[in-house]
């Protein structure tokens, strides 16, 4: 199978190192992950993250549809807001998790990952049966790029002076000179930004997405912008505890034991695929539970590590070295009882069980220095 | 991104890109090339062999992480580990800037060298070599 590229293709060969995700070739690095890390915890970063599923989902039914698809309360989203969800199985194990905006009483946009763009959709249509709803994937046709950092918003700001009122998790559309794009202030760093759709941009032609990245490095210089690849997105996500899709989270896995329980609406009033199972499941204790670990000695955790306490408790889902905290960290999963905060764990890495303790992790971080909640100025 | 890299013609050079170096004494360093370096980039954590410690020809005598990667170090040579370059525990980065230089890995007291260099390229060897792979 050929690999699948996106617009931004020949500027990632130009300058970055390529590599395999999800099928498509992708920059892991260009300048290398720790300054590029570093840009977005401090100033401004942008991705290219075309890669990603989109569709619009729109129709009379579009909204009892989505009800039905999805754990979040669809029903209650106003236009032009976004909710972070998650597509459940009859099981209650995670199919996806995604980003559904409303865009008008009966417009929807999803926004799901990179890996699961094929077995989302099919997921979709096949349940569409029976609704009024069209589903229509614009993957190839509407390009994706992540604007992130405390300095995005005053970047974005130099092309469109009215991105400064869109507060988090609202979606608008704007024309920026010849582009038309959606932006919402959404992303997967834990910092402020933005992820912004170009509208019509064909893969086939992609200079007008080419133009609109080189356009946004430009209103970023002056902040010292960087352009980032996947290797930064994946340092980033991590130090803020959002799961990763195949890691953290997946078929096997339920919301409650993945501490996405606030992302699941048992009450809401219609039903949904899967909410029979986690009815059941809430009402259980869970087996095992996400936890974040920082290592107190020196050595990177990576996914597939042992997790250990007097015995073997778990495994590591994501792992790897923060930048911002300078050790490493990791999310994995181990049963309640280890869950409390400063539970000292072990991490087995190669023939070693390496000290570290149970942290919060969500994010990582100090909140008061890093992430969208910070102090500004 | 291409890039050229340094290939000193006075190293020898493993498949598994690490590199030896004979000094006058009769002892050897041993190292990893800047390729290696390159490809890895980055290296944040190194986990290094103790003194004292014999090793045989490809035989695993460290491991270097980068943010996104694991490899392991595999002796290019048989002999006795008679020093670590212990700088590389806080300053893992010095393979980066210095591969040759500062970001040495160990040095080996050679049991078997003369045979055991022939098994290994010359620069010239290993740029095709490199070239191949990428």
């Amino acid at each position: 199978m050929s690999m699948r590229r996106t617009h931004l293709y020949q500027y990632h060969r130009e300058h970055g190192k390529l590599i395999d995700f999800a099928g498509f070739e992708m920059p892991v690095w260009y300048e290398g992950i720790i300054p590029e890390h570093q840009a977005v915890r401090n100033s401004v970063g942008l991705f290219d993250v075309t890669h990603m599923g989109r569709a619009f989902v729109e129709g009379e039914g579009a909204e009892a549809f989505l009800d039905y698809m999805l754990t979040g309360e669809i029903s209650n989203l106003e236009p032009m807001k976004g909710l972070y969800t998650l597509m459940c199985n009859e099981r209650g194990g995670i199919i996806d998790d995604l980003i559904a905006y409303r865009l008008s009483d009966d417009k929807f946009f999803l926004v799901y990952n990179a890996s699961n763009r094929e077995k989302d959709l099919r997921w979709l249509e096949v349940n569409s049966q029976g609704f009024d709803v069209s589903i229509k994937e614009v993957s190839d046709e509407v390009a994706m790029f992540s604007l992130q950092g405390p300095k995005a918003e005053e970047t974005l700001q130099k092309l469109c002076g009215e991105v400064a009122s869109l507060k988090r998790f609202q979606i608008s559309r704007y024309r920026i000179e010849g582009w038309d794009i959606m932006a919402a202030r959404t992303g997967y760093t834990g910092e402020d930004g933005f992820e912004l759709f170009i509208l019509d941009t064909p893969l086939q032609e992609p200079w007008k997405a080419v133009r609109f990245w080189e356009t946004l490095l430009e209103a970023g210089e002056e902040f010292g912008v960087k352009p980032c690849g996947l290797g930064a997105r994946d340092t980033l996500r991590l130090e803020a505890g959002l799961c990763l899709y195949g890691n953290d989270i997946d078929e096997e896995t339920n919301p409650f034991e993945a501490r996405l329980r606030w992302v699941v609406k048992l009450e809401k009033g219609r039903s949904f695929i899967g909410k029979e199972a986690l009815m059941r499941v809430a009402e259980e204790r869970v087996r095992r539970t996400r936890v974040g670990i920082a290592l107190e000695e020196r050595g990177i955790p990576r996914k597939g590590y042992e997790i250990w306490n007097e015995e073997m408790i778990g495994f590591v889902t994501s792992g790897g070295y923060s930048p911002t905290l300078d050790r490493g960290i990791a999310m994995g999963y181990v049963p309640p009882e280890y869950s409390k905060l400063n539970t000292p764990v072990r991490i087995k890495i190669r023939d070693r069980l390496l000290k570290g303790k149970i942290v919060k992790f969500h994010p990582f971080y100090d909140e008061s220095r890093y992430g969208w909640r910070r102090s500004k100025g | 991104m291409k890039k050229d890299y340094k290939l000193p013609s006075e190293l020898r050079y493993s498949k598994e890109h690490e590199w030896v170096k004979v000094l006058e004494d009769g002892t050897a360093l041993i190292g990893i090339s800047d390729y290696a370096q390159d490809q890895l980039h980055e290296l944040v954590y190194v986990e290094l062999p103790e003194a004292g410690k014999e090793v045989n020809r490809m035989e695993v005598i460290g491991t270097v992480e980068s943010v996104k990667a694991v490899s392991d170090i595999y002796s290019p040579i048989s002999g006795v580990i008679l020093e670590v370059n212990r700088e590389l525990t806080d300053s893992p980065e010095l393979i980066n800037q210095d591969p040759y230089g500062k970001g040495w890995i160990v040095k080996v007291k050679p049991k078997n060298l003369e045979p055991e260099l022939k098994e290994l390229m010359d620069s010239e060897a290993y740029k095709k070599y490199i070239e191949k792979q990428s």
